[in-house]
């Protein structure tokens, strides 16, 4: 029952809002603190390896189940605590952007979807909220209603709608393969048609893969992450991208993990780990080439997501081996989502204030911001990895995993291990470049207004206490809340052997340094080049290719339309040209009194005789293709003559 | 048995009263209109009640040698189901719709007829009684695709009826046809044909017959008439041409597969295994063609080409879970294509705005309808929440296990080009500038809306609980299989 409420009460709160209207009640915050503390409370006894379930009692094909395992809370504490956090900061912030009463009614409705898609029981009711998810959140990014906003919107919406389609064809395969509806957080069922099987977790993978910003489908994130408001912003790249990776776990464990049935799905784990590490480097390498705040934090989500796709295809090629993967994955979804809602909510400020998000006309505004200053520095050390908070921590584990697995002598891992520490770098540059540019350098010529809210710094404290906790005591959450989920997730056997997990070694902390290092340095160098202004020719980037893909179908769905209204048109005058043809001939009949067919000109004998030819010719071959042998027809009519007929035809 | 005349006599006695009533104010005759579609409403639901609880419903005779019978079967008490709910709406609609309109009188009382029509197609227990109904369907609808009287309404109306009356001498002649080699035309027992088995000419028999019935499932090529018959008032293209005239070719086509065929005798024929990508092909350049046009009804017109296609689709897989999403898609597809056509006609009435490229802002003017419409044609795309996910989902289902899973590919293209085909309707519709202010406010009128809303809302709970119309999906499947 729990369970049911959970994802009840923000939609209960949405439609209280779409009733009475404004009023000076922060509903968001109401409802995400009831939200926190009952899911609090009501998973309490999770990460003891009980496994709540709800069932509807609905009739048909489709029985709507809810669950809770470890995964599901750590997932649903995060979205909750999020949403919370955030909502201290909307009202502030959107004085600014208006339409406050609309921008809460989506952000409780998405509220409502997330905590479904993580307690679902079965793949339907979490494709349910996950459409929910979709339109919900399709209201932030078109929030401000101006053309890039829509477009972005549009972007969104139809990427989304295509994951949602692919997920529900995943559904189609996997059910059909495996004779029935899997339930999640259970024990994986062998499919009975592998070959079946893997085509749905392929078009699975791929549905959650564009939630994921997952290389090549990530077009849309960086659009809809840096049109829609901070808040929201916030909110998209700290959890509902994690929406997919949410998904990218389950379907890890609908498949046992890839190992466990032969090759159906082996081929998932090396995929995964090809796509991770495209993802963390594309996503760093267009962040670099940025110029606007947001765009720039949305292309590191794109990065950082490739960091959790990472650890889960390396969990995916060595199953129990590469167990540290999926706790490294899921220990970095809760710490992203911490330091990229920092990242953005202090953005969002500088923005409140200047009405700027273009680093370029920053600068210098450590004076005016001091706090802010103090607390996005926290959140850019998390995000670099450097030690002694909370992004380091995660990253360490990753790092072990992809070094475990670049042991094993596959050449795959070897170079995801140096793309792993080669991303370290720019992600450091990039951030170097991001703090410098706001808040050190020239201080630029935009006007302040307003001062700083309390409220801001109040939702950016929490964030900052909780980092730096994580950052001090890195080992907690792993040891409570990843271990056990990677346990019941079916990873048994790792789960069991691993005694502590180290984060305070040597090497570890010495090489995070040294890549904080070069990327000040490769910041300093690119400043001075200019080489962040480097614009890619078109073709190059994944954008251009995708324009140049989409008007090329546009063309060749417009020669199709063409062509076929010519050929029905070409058709139609045919048809028209021969019954004129028939008809004036037999007018020409009629109209003749001495049987002559009127003027005989060559041109009028040989389209008669075509004429002629051609029905000829459909008789004939009507005749030899159809080979219709009527039998003797008896009909129950009897009228005059019927007799005549039926002699005739036999 | 009561009840299956009743039901069947209801709109007739309904539509004669209205005809005979010259004079009668508009209230009356609303009455009258609603009385007899309700009427027939609660006696259909009562049969299909019966006959979906295993009982059998029989009324048949000899008329000159030919033999009549209504019995209906779960598949035709399904879709006298859906027929019988669905008057109700447009019935209600229409008193919005037609408030003020000239002709009324010819209107109500051929809508009425189309509605004992319809009942009489769903409910023939032999292939005689379906074709005289078919027909008789046909001839009572024609004066409503000409209601306008102008010229374009009376092209259309020849062009829907030379269609019309020539897709049925094919079925004619299929039926002689069949006759003669069965001896037997009745539904009652199993397949007409499989006593027959394989043998040459077949293919062709079936072809005819589903060229036949093809013209009203509008199939690519024969479905020219449909986007012409759009200039038919709102109502009538939601009801008629949408769901009733076009439901009654598919059902033709479900049974010429099913009861004529059957399932095991088709999957032998090598036209099985062409028909479903004729449906494919139906999907894909409908809905691609839909896109294209500016004018709303048409598009819709060309949308329903395409959606009809789903329902023959999951017909032609020869595969349970197929033939239970075309009975799903039957179901969920009329109800959302309903509060399409109703949305259009609620912003051409109110607005006098038709086309699609005029629609920007009317959102604002008209909250409740474009909620609706939005929420439909989220529907179209295959959306989770809506009962078209499930239809879908099914034929996806029977596609992938009768081994054609690239049928499911083309559905899921068929869903984007859905997303293109209705949402930016709807965001610019919310968003965009209003260009045109209209002068005059008016408010939306509550005849019209509230069916709209409540069939969007219909929609919604079958998608949640799929469970409510299930039992009907499954005796049909039992039926056949």
């Amino acid at each position: 029952m729990l369970l049911m409420l959970l994802p009840s009460i923000p939609l209960l709160g949405a439609f209280t809002l779409l009733a009475v209207g404004d009023k000076d009640v922060n509903m968001p915050f109401v409802v995400s603190s009831i939200t926190l503390a009952l899911a609090g409370w009501g998973l309490r006894g999770v990460s003891r390896g009980e496994r709540l379930t709800y069932t509807l009692p609905f009739s048909g094909p489709y029985v709507p189940t809810f669950q809770a395992d470890v995964l599901s809370a750590v997932f649903v504490l995060l979205a909750a605590f999020l949403w919370w956090v955030v909502s201290i900061y909307t009202p502030e912030y959107m004085k600014k952007e208006g339409r406050a009463n609309s921008f809460d009614i989506s952000t409780l409705l998405t509220l409502s979807a997330v905590l479904g898609v993580f307690l679902a029981g079965d793949l339907f009711t979490m494709l349910l909220f996950f459409e929910l998810m979709t339109i919900s959140s399709f209201f932030w990014v078109i929030h401000r209603r101006n053309e890039e906003a829509i477009r972005a919107g549009y972007f969104y919406l139809f990427f989304s709608i295509f994951g949602g389609l692919l997920l529900a064809l995943g559904i189609v395969f996997i059910t059909t393969a495996t004779n029935g509806l899997p339930a999640l957080g259970t024990d994986p069922v062998p499919p009975l048609e592998p070959q079946i099987f893997a085509w749905g977790v392929a078009a699975i993978v791929t549905g959650f893969g564009i939630k994921a910003g997952m290389v090549p489908l990530h077009l849309w994130l960086p659009h809809a992450h840096s049109v829609s408001p901070t808040p929201a912003s916030a909110l998209l790249s700290g959890l509902l991208i994690k929406v997919g990776a949410y998904g990218l776990i389950r379907t890890g464990e609908l498949t046992g993990w890839g190992l466990q049935w032969g090759n159906t799905v082996s081929w998932l784990g090396p995929a995964l780990t090809v796509l991770g590490s495209c993802t963390m480097l594309v996503g760093v390498i267009a962040a670099l080439l940025q110029s606007d705040a947001k765009r720039l934090l949305a292309y590191h989500s794109v990065s950082q997501m490739g960091y959790i796709i990472l650890g889960l295809g390396v969990c995916l090629c060595l199953g129990n081996a590469g167990g540290l993967g999926l706790i490294g994955a899921i220990y970095h979804v809760i710490n992203h989502a911490l330091f990229k809602a920092a990242l953005f909510l202090g953005v969002g400020v500088i923005y409140v204030h200047t009405g700027e998000t273009n680093l370029y006309n920053l600068g210098g505004l450590l004076r005016s911001f001091p706090v802010t200053a103090v607390l996005v520095f926290l959140a850019v050390l998390g995000i670099t990895g450097a030690p002694g908070l909370n992004g380091y921590a995660s990253k360490t584990l990753l790092h072990h995993a992809v070094s475990a697995a670049a042991e094993t002598g596959l050449p795959l891992m070897v170079w995801a291990e140096r793309l792993f520490v080669l991303v370290g770098v720019g992600t450091a540059t990039s951030f170097a470049k991001l703090y410098y540019l706001i808040f050190l350098g020239r201080p630029a010529k935009v006007k302040i207004s307003g001062c700083e809210s309390r409220l801001f710094h109040v939702s950016m404290v929490i964030l900052a206490i909780v980092m730096v906790g994580i950052g001090l005591l890195p080992g907690l959450i792993p040891q409570a809340l990843a271990v056990p989920a990677a346990r019941t997730l079916g990873i048994k056997a790792f789960a069991a052997t691993i005694g502590h997990l180290s984060f305070g070694n040597a090497n570890d902390v010495v090489s995070a340094l040294i890549t904080l290092g070069l990327g000040a340095v490769a910041c300093l160098v690119g400043l001075a080049t200019g080489a962040f202004h480097w614009a890619p020719p078109s073709w190059l980037t994944l954008e251009g290719l995708g324009r140049i893909v989409c008007h090329s179908l546009t063309a060749v769905c417009h020669g199709g339309n063409e062509s076929y209204q010519s050929l029905a048109r070409l058709i139609s005058r045919t048809g028209r040209a021969m019954r004129f043809r028939l008809l004036s001939a037999y007018r020409r009949m009629d109209d003749s009194t001495d049987g002559a067919l009127g003027d005989i000109t060559p041109p009028g004998i040989s389209a008669d005789a075509a004429l002629l030819m051609a029905t000829l010719a459909i008789l004939i071959s009507c005749y030899a293709c159809l080979h219709l042998r009527l039998p003797s027809l008896r009909l129950p009519l009897s009228f005059p003559g019927w007799n005549i007929v039926e002699q005739m035809l036999n | 048995m009561i009840d299956l005349v009743l039901a069947l006599l209801s709109g007739t006695v309904g539509g004669l009263l209205i005809a005979l009533m010259p004079r009668c104010g508009s209230r009356l005759r609303n009455v009258v209109a609603l009385s007899s579609s309700a009427a027939g409403a609660v006696f259909s639901w009562r049969v299909a009640g019966a006959v979906l609880a295993g009982r059998t419903i029989r009324v048949a005779g000899m008329n000159g040698g030919l033999p009549w019978s209504l019995h209906p079967d779960p598949l035709g008490a399904v879709f006298g189901l859906i027929v019988s709910t669905l008057w109700l709406f447009a019935a209600v609609y229409s008193f919005g719709y037609m408030a003020g309109e000239e002709r009324q009188r010819t209107y109500y009382t051929y809508f009425l007829l189309a509605f004992s029509a319809t009942l009489g197609v769903a409910f023939s227990g032999n292939l005689i009684s379906l074709y005289l109904f078919y027909e008789l369907l046909t001839l009572v609808t024609y004066p409503l695709v000409i209601h306008e009287r102008t010229g374009e309404a009376m092209k259309a109306g020849a062009k829907y009826i030379i269609y019309s009356l020539s897709g049925a001498g094919a079925i004619l002649i299929a039926i002689v046809i069949t006759h003669s080699l069965t001896g037997n035309l009745d539904f009652a027992g199993g397949a007409l044909l499989a006593d027959v088995g394989l043998r040459t000419g077949l293919d062709w028999l079936l072809a005819l017959f589903v060229a036949g019935f093809g013209v009203k499932a509008a199939v690519m090529p024969l479905h020219r008439w449909l986007p012409q018959a759009m200039v038919a008032p709102t109502p009538i293209s939601a009801l008629l041409h949408a769901v009733a005239v076009v439901y009654s070719g598919v059902y033709g086509i479900l049974r010429v597969v099913y009861s004529v065929f059957g399932h095991e005798l088709m999957g032998q024929l090598g036209s099985s295994h062409i028909l479903p990508w004729v449906a494919a092909f139906t999907i894909l350049a409908g809905v691609v063609i839909a896109t294209q046009q500016d004018v709303l009804k048409r598009r819709l017109a060309y949308h329903t080409i395409s959606q009809l296609s789903y329902i023959l689709l999951g017909a032609f897989t020869l595969h349970p879970w197929g033939l239970a999403g075309a009975m799903l898609h039957m179901i969920s597809y009329s109800t959302l294509k309903m509060t399409l056509f109703f949305g259009a006609g609620i912003i051409a009435k109110q607005t006098g705005k038709v086309k699609v490229s005029e629609m920007s802002g009317v959102g604002r003017q008209l909250p409740g309808t474009l909620t609706a419409f939005g929420i439909a044609s989220l529907g179209m795309i295959g959306m989770m929440p809506l009962n078209t996910f499930w239809s879908k989902y099914y034929l996806m289902k029977g596609s992938v296990a009768s081994g054609k899973s690239p049928l499911a590919l083309v559905l899921i293209g068929s869903g984007i080009v859905n997303a293109f085909c209705f949402i930016p309707t709807v965001v610019t519709a919310f968003t965009g500038e209003m260009r045109q202010p209209v002068a005059e406010k008016r408010l939306e009128a509550g005849l019209m809306l509230v069916p709209t809303l409540l069939l969007a809302g219909i929609a919604l709970l079958i998608g949640l609980w799929p469970g409510l119309v299930w039992p009907g999906v499954d005796a049909v499947v039992n039926r056949f299989f």
